[in-house]
């Protein structure tokens, strides 16, 4: 155990070096288009430097108001964390039990109905519905609020990032009130973004679903004369239902990569609109900024999910020790 | 007296290029308390055979048998909810390549637990009875140990807490005969039980079955495509070719009179040392191969490559049975 | 029926064959595939036949509805934009780019990616190793992140535009790529391949690529779908095509202004985008059934 965590954390370090290679020739190119200071060293001490830089949590200040780009990214970023997870849980909790049946029933109508809603998940363009859910209003009146992060009367102070746990610790001056609204605020671009997340988990666990009932320990279960429904919950569930998390976690940077996308069209204060608002004014040095926040968060979230499967899968576990 | 009687049962089933008829009109007979050997080729359609006794087929599958019988239950008409009363408890089945019909993600001990008779309310309680009375009651714990020890497993606290990659499949194998008689049914069903084992362990199983033939009474249907290996435990034995079954009957009929050509060709395949083989002389074999299920022949399907083949054979040939001893042939010879 | 044959003549289909035969059956992938034809026809030859000039402006007839609702005109089915430009050509236009573009990235990143994912597969040692590595670096790079990196590098330009996504579009296909042939390369059919002797392009040609064709097909249409819908996206937040250009997210986000006034003029677009990855997607879908049932 201690070797694979050895292992897969120096691979992590490998990885994380190539990314701030790459960061650092971003910063390079775009500190050039904006005629900052060149400095005449060679690259590699520059390089050396920034790196240095970086491990002291110095990302640089932005170009426009001066602010730490680390702990501004942060902020932005934690909310851009909280609007997928959401979604996650969301789309987690209705996209699961429609897989497991089509998967279960599969090649009926049932399977074939579920499916069709997949697709037409996966093909809506997300921008599109972010723009159709803010026309929403217009249509059914102010149900749901489609602009901002929070109605601006509420002032919360940044502890976490996370507005809904900030939120809740302000419940002595605004009760709950304002998290019930932040709440309110995130309902629609959670759905929206659920859209393809809902598409994606259902492809995932009725393919899983359907690996596993067609494998031979199913037969078996059946030879022994057990009922569908103790099949099912005894045997299918669990071993189809953990390979679905390495594959979600896979699609993590296409899922921020929307995420992004739905924060710009409903004005919410993520990352996605923070750096796209940064380049349209010309601040150009908010993108490895972006690049270290956001891919160093996949990175560490991916070898967390690698460890957490090798802790709850036995089957993973064995694999680990018999390839040595 | 018959335990399974299967007439003429064919299965079609559904491809792109229509239908293709894999099992036809094949029969078995099998007696109570004996080891009957179901002997072909792989491909010739045993374990679809195995698959329609148990009722296990895919929906692209049709069916059909003028008679199947398990004692007095027609197979054929059996609701969903009461084939599960049938399966694991009359008949249990023994797969081959044992570790991948074991579920991967739970220990041995929940998979044989699962399938133990369910505790009834009264065992429930008298087991209460018994924790606070401390008599010593058979438990489940022991129950277990039991059917492990019964199945030639002696370390069976080490195999109850492992993972089913963690055996061999030897082990793996005994742990299924351990499931299949959990129940004592009336008839096991071993499909290819031994299958990419160790010669070691392949006498072990045969033997495990054998005795559990001798000793509990248990009927067993053997799947197999060693005809040397498997026709010494039977005692009677049935032949496939590409779907349809050509000749059964007791292992003495099969041995020294059979009548049809296929049977004799399997005979003839077996290396003893009676016969005087010349010194690097051709093992015999039919000549030709097994033809692939969509360009099957008609009428008799060994047609092809059977040595007495002539223009009546396009036809399906009608059972013959002489004193139980059956075959499907229009020119049965008996070779001296 | 093949049992009532007297003499045999049916020939074992090729595998392609068989798959095609399937595929045959399966109505409605078949509507698809005829769809997408018409499609590509339609977007290549838009200048031909559409009404309208997409930039012809016309004053006289501004923010027109469609012609089913009150108010519009049949010379404009799809009504006309605040320019007066007529819809319905600069949807066709739209697909020119929007369509275009995204089979053209499926194109060259499915040929760079199965070729730089089998070269991954297929090596072993230090160049696969550096391969790896990089790829989980670029793979930790979300796509919109770095079609933004691109873009301020090079500008904002069309050509640009599908330059960034392609090289943010090619780590995940390669990934998806070596994932299906890592997969196969496990099974003991490859070894036997090996044993013979067979060099690796054979041993891809001959033992992997036949093998691989359903995950395939899956990987290729994502890559269509991320395709289209990026290109849109990065048109819709104006680092795509550029103005007298029209394309599909481009048009929806000129018209944002409009959006209670005329909503249809971000409606279409949309529903265009999404007809056009329905329709692939079910094609995908037929081949991928067509295939599976082809191998069972």
């Amino acid at each position: 155990m201690l070797s694979f965590l050895l292992r897969r954390l120096n691979l992590l370090l490998i990885t994380a070096l190539i990314l701030t290679i790459i960061a650092f020739a971003v910063d390079r190119i775009v500190s050039v288009n904006a005629d900052a200071v060149v400095s005449h060293n060679g690259y590699i001490s520059q390089y050396f430097s920034y790196l240095w830089n970086i491990l002291n949590g110095n990302l640089g200040h932005s170009s426009v108001d001066n602010q730490a780009l680390l702990d501004r990214g942060l902020i932005f970023f934690a909310s851009t964390l909280e609007l997928c997870f959401t979604a996650l849980i969301f789309s987690s909790i209705i996209a699961i039990p429609l897989g497991l049946l089509a998967g279960l029933f599969r090649n009926t109508r049932l399977d074939y109905g579920i499916m069709t809603i997949a697709i037409i998940g996966l093909a809506l363009p997300v921008f599109w519905v972010g723009v159709m859910a803010v026309l929403l209003p217009s249509v059914w009146g102010q149900v749901l609020p489609v602009d901002g992060n929070l109605s601006l009367i509420y002032e919360v102070p940044v502890v976490t990032g996370f507005l809904l746990i900030d939120t809740l610790m302000v419940t002595e001056q605004y009760e709950l009130f304002a998290f019930i609204d932040r709440v309110a605020h995130l309902i629609l671009p959670a759905l929206v973004l659920s859209f393809f997340l809902i598409t994606e988990i259902v492809r995932l666990t009725r393919h899983s679903m359907t690996m596993v009932m067609r494998s031979n320990y199913i037969q078996a279960a059946y030879a022994k004369g057990f009922s569908r429904t103790k099949i099912v919950f005894a045997h299918a569930l669990k071993n189809a239902l953990p390979p679905i998390i390495p594959q979600l976690r896979l699609q993590l940077s296409t899922i921020i990569s929307f995420a992004m996308t739905i924060e710009i069209v409903f004005n919410l204060n993520g990352i996605g609109k923070w750096l796209f608002i940064s380049l349209k004014t010309g601040d150009y040095l908010v993108l490895p900024a972006g690049i270290l926040i956001i891919s160093g968060f996949i990175l560490s979230f991916s070898i967390f999910i690698e460890i957490l499967m090798v802790i709850i899968s036995p089957l993973r576990r064995g694999s680990l020790y018999a390839d040595k | 007296m018959a335990l399974l009687d299967i007439r003429n049962l064919s299965i079609d089933i559904d491809t792109a290029q229509g239908k293709i008829r894999v099992i036809d009109k094949a029969s078995l007979n099998i007696v109570d308390g004996s080891i009957h050997g179901l002997i072909g080729e792989s491909g010739s359609g045993k374990t679809l055979i195995a698959k329609a006794i148990l009722g296990l087929h895919n929906s692209n599958w049709t069916v059909t048998a003028d008679r199947m019988f398990l004692g007095k239950t027609d197979l054929a008409k059996l609701t969903h909810k009461e084939r599960r009363q049938i399966l694991g408890k009359e008949i249990s089945v023994i797969f081959q390549e044992p570790s991948s019909y074991l579920d991967p993600s739970q220990k041995i001990r929940v998979q044989i637990e699962s399938v133990l008779p369910k505790k009834t309310w009264q065992q429930r309680f008298r087991l209460i009875l018994t924790k606070i009375k401390k008599v010593n009651v058979q438990s489940r714990r022991l129950q277990i140990k039991e059917l492990l020890h019964k199945v030639g497993i002696q370390n069976d606290v080490a195999v109850l807490n492992c993972f089913p990659h963690q055996l061999s499949e030897g082990v793996c194998q005994k742990v299924m005969i351990a499931m299949a008689i959990a129940n004592n049914p009336r008839l096991i069903i071993a499909d290819e039980p031994t299958t990419a084992m160790e010669a070691v362990t392949q006498s072990q199983i045969f033997r495990l079955l054998y005795k559990l033939n001798q000793l509990n009474n248990t009927t067993l249907l053997i799947l197999s495509n060693n005809f040397a290996n498997t026709s010494n435990i039977s005692d009677y034995m049935t032949l496939v070719y590409c779907g349809q079954t050509v000749e059964s009957g007791s292992y003495k009929q099969i041995m020294g009179s059979a009548m049809h050509p296929y049977t004799q060709s399997m005979l003839k395949t077996l290396i003893n040392n009676v016969q005087f083989n010349e010194h690097k002389a051709q093992l015999y074999t039919l000549p030709g191969n097994i033809p692939s299920s969509n360009q099957l022949p008609i009428g008799c399907r060994l047609g092809p490559r059977c040595p007495r083949a002539q223009k009546i054979c396009v036809e399906n040939p009608t059972l013959t049975t002489k004193k139980g001893h059956s075959f499907r042939c229009h020119y049965p010879t008996k070779v001296s | 029926m093949l049992i009532n044959n007297g003499f045999n003549e049916d020939k074992i289909q090729s595998p392609l064959g068989y798959i095609w035969s399937i595929f045959k059956t399966k109505t409605i992938a078949v509507v698809a595939m005829w769809l997408i034809i018409v499609l590509i026809i339609v977007s290549l030859f838009a200048p031909w036949f559409v009404p309208h000039s997409p930039l012809a402006q016309n004053p006289e007839s501004m923010l027109l509805p469609p012609y089913w609702v009150e108010g519009g005109d049949i010379n404009h089915i799809l009504g006309t934009d605040d320019l007066g430009r007529d819809s319905l050509s600069r949807l066709f236009h739209g697909l020119q780019l929007t369509l275009g573009g995204a089979l053209l990235i499926t194109l060259l990143v499915g040929i760079i990616g199965m070729l730089i994912g089998a070269a991954a597969a297929l090596t072993k040692g230090v160049k696969a190793s550096v391969l790896h590595h990089l790829l989980d670096a670029l793979l930790a790079i979300p796509t919109l992140l770095s079609a933004l990196i691109l873009i301020t590098i090079f500008g904002p330009s069309y050509t640009n535009c599908l330059i960034a996504i392609s090289l943010s579009l090619l780590p995940q296909f390669i990934r998806s790529s070596f994932l299906a042939i890592e997969q196969e390369l496990s099974k003991q059919y490859i070894v036997a391949i090996q044993l013979d002797g067979a060099t690796k392009t054979r041993l891809f040609r001959y033992g992997i690529l036949p093998n691989i064709l359903e995950p395939t097909i899956t990987i290729i249409n994502r890559l269509f779908t991320m395709a289209i819908i990026e290109i849109a996206t990065l048109g819709f937040l104006g680092f795509g095509a550029q103005l007298p250009q029209t394309e599909l997210g481009s048009i929806i986000a000129s018209s944002m202004e409009l959006i209670y006034l005329s909503p249809w003029l971000v409606t279409f677009p949309g529903i265009a985008i999404f007809t056009v990855i329905i329709i692939v997607n079910v094609l995908s879908e037929g081949l991928r059934h067509a295939v599976l049932e082809g191998e069972e």
